[in-house]
């Protein structure tokens, strides 16, 4: 009887902690869309109103009609698919090469990939700085593409190689005995073993593309060239800083990112597994 | 799907490097393996490695960031760093002061994140109503771009009309100036905190679930507390992943940029969170002075390299880390 009482405490102290968790996690998000969808009146209070009946989005509208803001998401966007499609492909040639072919050096080039894994942005964006401007490639999206795809690859490439070593070569060699040609066989075949890899490689980079401040920051200063990061940024640093639009606007870059994410989850803890801890 | 990412770099099996059959092949195996490796090579020598061999040469130099000012000067560069006296209190800034409040952030973050990323795997590790959905909401932050973090957080702790501000008067603990000179490491911290611990989670949790039970309903058998089965089990077996992760945190937090020049920017209180990156980009991009700023950046290269050569070593004696 006691030991039973003793069990259900322990239940709930349990759950108990598990909502904690989740308010901690939850609740900045939580509180970024109440805010942008209230009026003014009711943000700049000093005893916070939770939940304004007066429920308007004026903070969305003026976002989009005020401020460059839809020219920031759609460079965005175009910067982050392009480095993502970049990196999938160039990401997915080298690792099969390198799984599935014997040659000098391999295990260097795979050693020197998790070396270069461990870099940080702030390490090489002043020679890269320089290095883009003697290429002409300052404020322009070529320039920040080249910058998240080769940033994301050496991860991306240890990431699916990983992958391709669990997938057996039997399983290639008998598509090719059913007359498939080798690039067929790995298209048709090994591409989708490994698809919850690229999807977390595509993750992955996409994240690095859309989030990075830095690369962005050096190499554009062309209002019409910037990113969401460094746009929203600037706007907050603009005047007098507008909480509901700028919470309208973190609303509009993060809620797109949770929906997909949540969506492709469960591709993405078996694909990340242990050595996804880059950031 | 694969939990644990072989990450083996010298013993790939033998089986699958047995030559494939290949109709009508005229180009030798081995040069596919250099031609399909070519272009991410070719990306990463020229845009990573050519980049930090130059930030080298670079170090030597006096330049200008934008003029075409470049002398040659030598260790001059590193004399500067080194011989430099600002010290954390002082109204100057520096090297050694950017190292100090770097290892304050880099320590402080790592260890928090630790501590609530472990927590958080042990917690997604038990069976419980509703599992799947916090194991989506425990990776929320990771998901939150950092200049919405940044922005997001100056409005929670906002010092007029900030919700936290709000409940920690009610809770009678008073209101906290998260952006004056005294608290505002604390916040970055926290902040970092909130944003990297699912770094932990991932980390950690793959390798939690591939620990036999057996082990546990043992140790229950023989009256073990939850406590004793955390630290004689579960951390044994996380031992080396933990170590990894905490390596790998660490170093990433001493690079990290973005996070903190987001919070306090330049100048004003953002000179009490001048961590070695910022101070480098303030020197490069700011100060203009891209040979003081490469050697700055050559000083994290070779934390970077040591970090690097301490993780390739526990590395090659697990293979699945």
């Amino acid at each position: 009887m006691n030991a039973r009482l003793k069990q259900i405490i322990g239940r709930i102290s349990f759950y108990i902690g598990v909502a904690a968790f989740a308010l901690f996690c939850g609740f900045p998000m939580i509180w970024m869309v109440l805010t942008s969808i209230k009026p003014d009146r009711d943000i700049l209070t000093s005893t916070p109103v939770f939940w304004s009946w007066d429920v308007h989005l004026d903070h969305y509208r003026n976002l989009f009609d005020q401020t460059d803001f839809l020219i920031y998401f759609v460079n965005s966007i175009t910067v982050a698919a392009s480095a993502t499609s970049l990196t999938i492909v160039i990401a997915t040639l080298a690792a099969y090469g390198i799984t599935r072919f014997r040659f000098i050096g391999r295990e260097y080039i795979a050693a020197g990939m998790l070396f270069t894994y461990m870099f940080a942005p702030i390490l090489i964006v002043v020679p890269f700085y320089i290095l883009m401007k003697n290429y002409g490639l300052i404020n322009t999206k070529l320039g920040l593409v080249l910058a998240y795809t080769t940033f994301s690859l050496p991860f991306s490439m240890w990431l699916l190689r990983s992958f391709f070593q669990s997938i057996p070569l039997d399983l290639e060699e008998a598509a090719m005995t059913d007359g498939a040609s080798r690039p067929q066989a790995v298209i048709r075949v090994i591409v989708p073993l490994a698809f919850p890899g690229v999807i977390a490689v595509s993750i992955f980079t996409f994240i690095v593309a859309w989030n990075d401040y830095l690369f962005a920051r050096v190499l554009v200063s062309d209002n019409l060239m910037k990113t969401l990061p460094i746009g929203m940024n600037d706007l907050y640093n603009a005047t007098i800083t507008d909480w509901g639009m700028m919470m309208a606007g973190g609303v509009v870059v993060t809620v797109p990112a949770l929906v997909f994410f949540i969506m492709i989850q469960r591709y993405l803890i078996s694909g990340w597994g242990a050595g996804a801890i880059k950031g | 799907m694969a939990t644990t990412v072989s990450t083996d770099v010298s013993n790939v099996p033998t089986k699958q490097e047995a030559p494939l059959p290949m109709r009508g092949r005229r180009i030798p195996e081995h040069y596919w393996g250099y031609f399909l490796l070519a272009p991410a090579v070719a990306l990463v020598l020229a845009l990573i490695l050519y980049p930090v061999i130059y930030s080298g040469w670079l170090s030597f130099h006096f330049k200008h960031a934008y003029l075409p000012l470049e002398t040659f000067v030598g260790w001059d560069n590193y004399r500067d760093l080194w011989s430099d006296t600002a010290w954390p209190f002082s109204a100057a800034d520096g090297f050694w002061r950017s190292l100090y409040l770097g290892a304050i952030y880099g320590f402080g973050s790592t260890i928090l994140q630790i501590i609530l990323g472990l927590s958080a795997a042990l917690m997604l590790n038990e069976s419980f109503f509703g599992k799947a959905l916090m194991r989506g909401v425990a990776l929320f932050p990771y998901m939150v771009p950092t200049v919405v973090v940044a922005i997001l957080m100056k409005w929670i702790l906002n010092d007029a009309y900030g919700i936290l501000p709000y409940i920690t008067d009610n809770l009678g603990i008073g209101r906290i100036l998260w952006f004056g000179s005294d608290w505002v490491m604390v916040t970055v911290i926290l902040v970092s905190t909130w944003t990297f611990f699912p770094f932990v989670v991932i980390g950690t949790l793959a390798r939690l679930q591939t620990i036999d039970p057996e082990l546990y309903s043992a140790a229950k058998v023989d009256g073990a507390g939850i406590l004793r089965r955390f630290w004689h089990i579960t951390l044994p077996q996380l031992a080396n992943v933990l170590f990894v992760v905490i390596l790998l945190r660490t170093m990433f937090m001493f690079t990290k940029f973005d996070v903190i020049w987001l919070i306090t920017g330049n100048g004003g209180i953002g000179f009490y969170t001048k961590t070695l990156p910022i101070h480098t980009y303030t020197k490069t991009f700011l100060e203009l002075q891209v040979g003081a700023g490469a050697a700055l950046s050559m000083m994290m290269f070779l934390m970077l390299v040591v970090i690097t050569l301490i993780y390739f070593k526990v590395y090659k004696r697990d293979e699945h880390i």
